[in-house]
């Protein structure tokens, strides 16, 4: 039987079910409804057993709520700590009290609870004093136990409630202990959850798993993070379920509208498969370009709403000495949760359960219910932690996706989303534009001051809602710019406006929604008006600032930090450690909620930075923070967010800024996403005024916001350059700096580079041919077959033979071509694709039918020697044999011998058959009389064994040349000079072996020995692409033949290397120099974010290869094939397990971010080469492959 | 369909023979094959450490490695670092100081320091900051980690900020 609800120990009738208890509710009707009505709300339930189970509407969103809630109630009932069991965001039991949001949890939401606690315990101690007989006055509490003050007798909560019902509505007004007398609320106190997120028993939403559950994974449309227009749920023109069918357990492809979706049994594949499914979506229309913010802010409609209109500011600045207009731009920011959303989903007999990480668990099930057709009753949302949010993240787009996929399968459904995902389609932080109009009189008095905002968000609508058509594409116009829109002071002509406008992209609440632009606005133009009027920007701020709390912080921050009144702005000077030092001050009330709305907690910042004149880089070196939150519940608690929200508003001020491309997001990952690192973490000195006394206010955004005004504010005392737009990048400093230099070094672009020939290396072999027809009649077109033979008895192979033919093998590569995807070893049946159709290799193993069982040695040899069938056929030259040609007869023996003892695997394969006049085999014989030349290697008396022996696994079984060695028109390797000089091969480009090759380091025989033996080279990198698995072939070999092969190798290269580690050591020089200048690229954001955990020469940590990408030859190329192949593949494959995989960066990382990578790339570590030309061109080409 | 071979490796200390694809993403298998929750999927490409787990004693992104390279190795995960004394030292640490918010992204910092002091027994603290350079944080918990890497290494706080 389906249980009707799946909250097991946390629903209401679990509550209310383990013997006596008292319940405190509310009837939201006010009817007086009792506890067991699933209308009413509970706050608090305790029973016989000791539980006390305290709920509350708000959830905790990794800020600790739950620990300070609990201390509420602990501190209301005198109960220890530990007793207290929160329950967040439960809608099936819980009070409704809106999304969590601008810290209004304990400011707020926490009221009613400490009314029901207190109301508990007075029922509590009525009780007692009937049952000990003493008046309630004389009684008191200890840890949950009454007893009188001087008497002997004592009763547990839990006895008093023994075998009683006793229900209270919930009484508002219930007088609530004095602060005086606190004992649990006022002292820090540890998180109760710490110990298990430590431990790794905590379970998230992420970690839930309900029997029988499937996973799930969505396809978002074209349009990414955009929900308003037309084409938005109308997009969708269809699935190709074909795409995915072969994708083992594969449950259902889903679709409503523009809502993809796919179900698998296990996760991998369900992301496979919504990587694989082909979905055709009609392109989005030209949305407005978000690249221009400023111009596109002021574009969007608005409708203007004064907020506040004082004196006659027109004529005040008509009039005054000095007026001054600025314009302020804040970018758009994302939310960046760590996790990407997730959610499961079961259906129920009478309903649907979501369990989510949701901010609002009430919206989201009236969400659900519309989205389902369900009545709200029928939808529960169990909320579960998630990663920390900062407002509205993809929660609950994720919930109503896993609803969705669930509701279509019948099972439950657990969906991720993708990184990828998380980032472009979060309701991002808007983009906000401020304009401020003030004046000075003649004294230097501010008079005037004009502001107007323009926010382009709203509650954004949970995504699935929009995509499926059932809420209007057409956006609702938010009235959140208002948040703290009008300054702290007291100004005496003031005008006020907010311009409403809806949303350009989805945007909706971020921490220090609003209020965080709008103070940038607000300090920054103070800072601006005290430095026109030759005062100490603190002194300039207090004139007008008349809250004696507000005056009491400022004074009290500024002493803090040392602050030493600057009358005027001092000229910027270089100091001893090259850098310029300022330091900034700036201040907020965060006024939050519908206008004119709330003030949560003051806040005060002293920052100090340093700024590198040359790079533009700007270090927050130390932050002094202020803040008055009235009484802390959890000083602790209020202290670490007060660090994360100057950790994370530092970290937006500086780096962040969501791009976009055609007017949709481009920041995927966290490499067009930068967010702050350790090293770049400021020193924090908070300074948490004791406000006991006070009521408690909201704690946590109040200390973000008057960072970005601050951190300008020092900037501007450093560099004497006033900067209105964040982030503070390197390339905006030096662009703030010095105007008239370029933003970057421009490289001269190089010479184009050779075309690429062939895409296949006897690609053109057959075309040629064709128009040669005669000269294949010429030379024997048709060969004899040969009679097949029953399969040789393995054993008479000796083994020792059998064994070299084992190392034969693996260093021909034979498994590389002959074992399909996933396939048996050796049995054939990958197709390579080719310009004329698709060759399918045959199987090697000995089944007399399907495999070589039938081939006699004679036959076997023919092939090796010849390039013919045992049939008689022509092979094609995709087949080696113009290089196993050279091999000796004992070891083709051997060879045969070892292909004989394998196991036989039947494995009937499609024949190749390509079009005409491909299919022609016998033109073949022709191709063979002009290029092909039977032989062993020669020995050469003049060099040494070693040598010999590395010249014959080179160029015999080991064909290098085949791939690196560039091929005539006709596609047969070049003679002479051109041996070894590099060519293309199947879209990779097999570098030159020779003095011809670019790498800045010479190869020498260590290098090369090092390379084939290990798949990494110190001073050259990685085998990767196709040379991975010629690598791994090779580690059959011994030592003594991949030296030889080095040794072979070393003898090309001309001149002969210096000393590598002194040549390395210039290299790393170039490419150190050449980065500063770089610094602030997309480029080299990109690189930071998502290649430098690799391949960051500092950091020699962690699992794998950290290949340095200085000494690349790949990066020194003529062309960027290489390069632009690894980033878009990865390398899943390592050459051995030792070097780690890299990961594909095809699906996260747009063109242009690739192309810019790809240049920063070049210009880094290859500093002495040019621009790569073709990189656009280049990059079209391999995407398409 | 064919059967995979079978690959077999130690998990916190127990032997798995498992049947499947070699190509399938370690933390996929720790957390829906092996039911651990300590390694979290962060972005699936190596970027931001949240899927950390320590393979033969290192450091490794668990998002980005094929089961196959694997194969004969001893994995921990965050489960696997207390023994019968309870919580390791860096764990340990970590709840002292009170290291997380959210804690989404906390595996990846216990992990990076166990690593860390395993190779490096007295870090100081530009190394301690750069050897987490690569694991992300949105929270803003990077003091009080800090001061968790810190203590576990035995190094007294330079001076109490506050």
């Amino acid at each position: 039987m389906t249980a009707r609800r799946d909250t097991s120990e946390a629903s209401r009738e679990a509550l209310l079910s383990r013997g006596g208890h008292l319940a405190v509710s509310r009837d939201p009707a006010g009817q007086g409804r009792r506890p067991e009505d699933p209308a009413t709300e509970l706050f608090l339930v305790m029973d016989e057993h000791g539980a006390t189970n305290a709920l509350n509407g708000h959830v905790d969103l990794g800020t600790g709520i739950r620990t300070a809630l609990a201390q509420i109630v602990a501190e209301e009932l005198d109960l220890p700590l530990e007793r207290v069991s929160m329950l967040l965001g439960n809608t099936g039991a819980g009070p409704d009290q809106g999304g969590t949001i601008a810290s209004e949890t304990i400011q707020v939401t926490a009221h009613p609870l400490r009314a029901a606690a207190a109301q508990a315990r007075a029922a509590l101690l009525a009780l007692a004093a009937d049952e000990l007989g003493v008046p309630v006055d004389a009684l008191r509490v200890v840890d949950g136990v009454v007893g009188a003050e001087d008497g002997n007798r004592f009763l547990a909560y839990a006895e008093l409630l023994r075998g009683r019902r006793i229900h209270l509505q919930l009484d508002p007004a219930t007088p609530v202990k004095p602060v005086e007398s606190y004992r649990v609320v006022g002292q820090p106190v540890p998180r109760t959850d710490i110990p298990a997120k430590a431990a790794g028993t905590f379970s998230y939403v992420h970690d839930l798993r309900v029997p029988g559950m499937l996973h799930g994974r969505v396809v978002r449309p074209p349009y990414a993070g955009i929900d308003s227009g037309d084409f938005v749920g109308n997009s969708l023109i269809g699935v190709d379920k074909s795409s995915v069918a072969d994708i083992p357990g594969l449950v259902a492809v889903v679709t409503r509208a523009d809502f993809v979706g796919v179900v698998c049994e296990r996760e991998e594949h369900a992301i496979l498969a919504a990587q694989r499914l082909k979905v055709a979506w009609r392109e989005p229309p030209a949305l407005p370009d978000l690249a221009e913010l400023e111009a596109a802010l002021r574009a969007n409609p608005a409708v203007p709403r004064r907020l506040k209109e004082t004196g006659d500011v027109d004529a005040s600045i008509a009039s005054a000495a000095t007026a001054m207009r600025r314009t302020y731009v804040w970018p758009y920011h994302m939310h960046a949760s760590i996790g990407p959303s997730c959610a499961v989903a079961r259906m129920r007999e009478d309903g649907i359960t979501v369990w989510a990480g949701t901010q609002n668990p009430h919206w989201l099930r009236d969400d659900l219910a519309l989205l389902l057709g369900l009545p709200v009753g029928a939808v529960e949302v169990v909320r579960m932690e998630a990663a920390g949010c900062y407002g509205r993240n993809c929660a609950d787009d994720v919930a109503a996706d896993a609803a969705l996929l669930a509701r279509a399968v019948g099972r439950p459904v657990r969906v991720q989303l993708s990184r990828e995902q998380e980032h472009a389609w979060e309701p991002k932080g808007p983009g906000q534009l401020m304009d401020v109009n003030g004046a000075l009189d003649e004294r230097g008095e501010l008079v005037a001051y004009e502001f107007e905002t323009r926010f382009p968000g709203n509650r954004a609508p949970t995504l699935a809602l929009i995509l499926t058509g059932v809420v209007s594409n057409i956006p609702s116009v938010g009235d959140i710019g208002d948040r703290t829109a009008i300054p702290p002071y007291d100004i005496e002509n003031m005008r006020i406006t907010v311009q409403d406008t809806p949303p350009i992209v989805r945007a909706s609440w971020l921490r220090g929604v609003a209020a965080l632009p709008n103070t940038f606005a607000h300090e920054s133009y103070m800072d601006e008006m005290a430095a026109e009027a030759r005062i100490d920007p603190v002194e300039f701020r207090l004139r007008y600032l008349h809250d004696p709390r507000a005056v009491a912080l400022v004074r009290a921050t500024a002493e803090r930090a040392g602050w030493q009144p600057r009358p005027e702005p001092s000229p910027p000077a270089v100091a001893e450690d090259g850098l310029l030092h300022g330091r900034g001050f700036a201040y907020a009330v965060y006024v939050h909620g519908k206008f004119p709305g709330t003030a949560a907690a003051w806040s005060a910042w002293v920052v100090d930075v340093a700024v590198d004149p040359g790079s533009g880089e700007v270090s927050v070196t130390r932050v002094t923070a202020g803040q008055d939150t009235g009484l802390m519940i959890n000083p602790a608690g209020v202290r670490h967010q007060l660090h994360g929200n100057v950790i994370q508003a530092t970290s937006r001020v500086l780096k962040e800024r969501v791009t976009f491309e055609h007017g949709v997001t481009t920041s995927n990952e966290w490499g067009a996403y930068p967010i702050i690192t350790f090293p770049e973490v400021p020193r924090i000195d908070a300074l948490l005024l004791q406000r006991h006394d006070q009521p408690a206010l909201g704690a946590g955004e109040s200390a973000s916001v008057p960072s970005a005004a601050a951190i300008a504010n020092a900037i501007f005392d450093a560099t004497g350059v006033r900067f209105r737009e964040p982030p503070f990048t390197p390339d905006r400093i030096r662009a703030g700096l010095r105007p008239e230099e370029p933003a970057f070094p421009q490289a001269l672009p190089g010479p184009p580079a050779p075309p690429a020939r062939k895409r296949r290396f006897w690609t053109g072999a057959l075309s040629g041919l064709v128009g040669a027809g005669g000269l294949a009649l010429a030379a024997l077109p048709w060969r004899p077959a040969i009679a097949p033979i029953a399969p040789p008895d393995p054993a008479a192979y000796a083994p020792a033979t059998i064994e070299r033919g084992r190392l034969l093998v693996a260093l021909g590569d034979c498994a590389v071509c002959h074992t399909a995807e996933n396939g048996i070893p050796m049995a054939g049946g990958r197709a390579l694709e080719t310009p004329f159709g698709e060759i399918v290799t045959p199987n090697l193993t000995p089944d007399p039918e399907t495999g070589i069982g039938g081939w006699s040695y004679t036959a076997f040899e023919r092939a090796m020697r010849d390039g013919i069938g045992r049939d008689g056929r022509h092979l094609y030259p995709a087949f080696p044999y113009t290089n196993f040609t050279r091999t000796t007869d004992a070891d083709l023996q051997a060879i045969y011998a070892y292909l004989m003892a394998q196991r036989p695997v039947r494995n009937e394969l499609p024949r190749t058959g390509l079009a005409f006049p491909y299919n022609l085999r016998p033109l073949l014989a022709g191709w063979n009389a002009l290029f092909h030349r039977p032989g062993t290697v020669e020995a050469d008396p003049a060099r040494s064994a070693d040598w010999n022996r590395g010249a014959y696994l080179v160029e015999g079984l080991g064909h290098c040349g085949a791939c690196h060695t560039p091929r005539n028109a006709l596609g047969a390797m070049e003679g002479g000079g051109a041996h070894l000089t590099g060519a293309m091969v199947e879209g990779w480009e097999a570098p030159a072996l020779t003095g011809l090759s670019r790498a800045p380091v010479p190869w020498d025989e260590a290098e090369l020995f090092a390379y084939l033996r290990t798949g990494q080279a110190q001073f050259h990198g990685v085998a990767a692409g196709n040379m991975a698995p010629v690598v791994e072939g090779l580690r059959a070999l011994p030592d003594a033949d991949i030296r030889a092969m080095a040794t072979y190798l070393a003898s090309f290269m001309q001149p002969p290397p210096k000393v590598p580690s002194a040549i390395a050591a210039s290299v790393q020089a170039a490419s150190d120099a050449a980065a500063g200048p770089l610094t602030g690229s997309i480029g080299q954001r990109i690189f930071d974010g998502a290649c430098a955990v690799c391949h960051d020469p500092r950091t020699a940590t962690g699992f794998g290869a950290r290949p340095n990408l200085a000494f690349n030859t790949n990066l020194y190329s003529d062309r960027p094939d290489n390069l632009l192949r690894v980033m878009l593949e990865g390398i899943p494959r390592p050459a051995v397990p030792e070097l780690g995989a890299m990961p594909a960066f095809a699906g996260s990382l747009t063109d242009a971010q690739l192309i810019d990578l790809t240049h920063y790339l070049r210009a880094r570590f290859a500093p002495g080469r040019p621009a790569w030309s073709e990189v656009r061109g280049t990059l079209a080409r391999l995407r398409d492959r | 369909m064919m059967q995979h071979p079978v690959i077999h490796l130690q998990v916190n200390g127990e032997a798995h023979a498992l049947r499947l694809p070699a190509d399938t993403r370690l933390l996929y298998v720790l957390r829906n094959d092996l039911s651990l929750n300590g390694p979290k999927f962060g972005c699936g490409l190596g970027e931001c450490g949240a899927c950390t787990v320590l393979m033969d004693g290192v450091a490794a992104r668990s998002c980005i490695l094929p089961l196959g390279l694997v194969e004969g190795r001893e994995v921990v995960t965050l489960e696997g670092l207390a023994d019968e004394h309870g919580l390791h030292p860096v764990q340990r640490a970590f709840v002292e100081e009170q290291a997380a918010q959210c804690g989404y992204c906390l595996n990846g910092m216990i992990m990076t320091a166990v690593a860390l002091l395993e190779r490096n027994p007295h870090p100081t603290d530009a190394q301690i900051r750069q050897s987490l350079r690569y694991n992300l944080c949105r929270c803003g918990a990077h003091i009080e980690i800090l001061r968790a890497v810190r203590r576990a290494a035995g190094i007294p706080e330079p001076e109490v900020q506050e």
